[in-house]
């Protein structure tokens, strides 16, 4: 240890040095959301998208998602949004989108983007790439643009 | 275009667009640096946004890991068996060893990818943007077309030979 003290990082004791981990971007939450608070919100989705109301289930998911989740969570919560997008036929693909505002778009490209991240979700690849496809015709890059940026994950 | 490839491509045509709005932006940590941020072990994680995953399968996917002022995309291409598994390597290690002349390949692709771009803003700056993007949608078209008629010609090949071969036993 005493041969290596010329590498010692000092600015990383340094509180005011500025840096900035992962962990200090994420956004300060005020509640955490919890499995069981969800629960009630998956059930409804999954009884929505087999009753075949996909606009309703869609509608669901891109209004306030729980970004103060933790990661078990989300990952849970996020089985029934895949199961709910992947049962919306093609054809009504374009139709739901267009009933969604500008902000639930961006939370549909963010779901978007982590099923296509994860191994259940690459199975279904090519809806999810329909999915993005029909919203990329309707509001071009845009969507995309905010969720490079966004901090608050889904 | 099949009809499956067409929002493949499309998806990574917008995520790049997207992804490929970089500025200059000197290193934090070493004076008078400039260097890619998403290349570099960082200290500060505002420089990296969010990476984006676009599969198609689990075979043919991309990653694309923007920051402040690079961005690196790699490319997993399809290896449906051991000839298609060697024949990738051996071409991406064919244009990668000449990847000066090519001025986005990475030298070696990220672990898992076959191969990988990395753009950084000196090249947005001297190069127009959609024609990178151009660039790199049709290198995905044509490597997946390369590779099968590569090995179709290896399969013809193998198929002579081994009758030449086998016509030595032949009386």
């Amino acid at each position: 240890m005493e041969a290596d003290w010329r590498r010692i990082d000092i600015d990383a004791y340094d509180p005011e040095s500025g840096r900035l981990t992962a962990a200090d971007l994420v956004p300060p939450y005020q509640t955490t959301v919890t499995l069981q608070e969800l629960q009630p919100r998956m059930n409804q989705l999954r009884s929505l998208a087999t009753s075949g109301d996909s606009t309703g289930a869609v509608q669901l998911l891109t209004t306030d998602p729980p970004y103060s989740a933790d990661t078990a969570t989300k990952e849970q919560y996020f089985g029934s949004v895949l199961e709910a997008l992947t049962q919306v036929r093609q054809a009504d693909i374009g139709n739901v989108i267009k009933t969604l505002s500008d902000s639930q778009k961006d939370v549909l490209v963010k779901y978007l983007y982590k099923g296509m991240s994860v191994p259940q979700g690459q199975k279904q690849g090519g809806i999810l790439l329909a999915w993005l496809e029909k919203v990329t015709q309707v509001s071009g890059v845009t969507p995309i643009v905010h969720y490079i940026s966004d901090r608050r994950t889904v | 275009m099949s009809q499956s490839l067409r929002p493949y491509l499309t998806a990574v045509r917008y995520s790049l667009e997207a992804a490929l709005t970089l500025s200059n932006f000197s290193s934090q940590e070493v004076e008078r640096h400039n260097r890619p941020e998403v290349e570099v072990p960082n200290t500060s994680a505002e420089l990296l946004l969010q990476p984006m995953h676009i599969s198609r399968n689990e075979n043919e996917q991309v990653l694309i890991e923007p920051s402040v002022n690079s961005v690196r995309m790699s490319l997993m291409v399809k290896q449906a068996d051991e000839i298609e598994q060697i024949l990738v390597h051996k071409f991406t290690r064919f244009l990668e060893q000449r990847a000066e002349a090519f001025y986005i390949l990475r030298r070696v692709p990220i672990p898992g990818y076959s191969i990988s771009f990395l753009i950084t803003n000196k090249h947005t700056e001297s190069m127009k943007t959609g024609k990178l993007v151009d660039f790199i949608i049709e290198f995905m078209e044509d490597v997946d077309k390369e590779i099968s008629e590569i090995k179709l010609f290896l399969n013809a090949r193998a198929r002579f030979v081994a009758e030449a071969y086998l016509d030595e036993f032949v009386y």
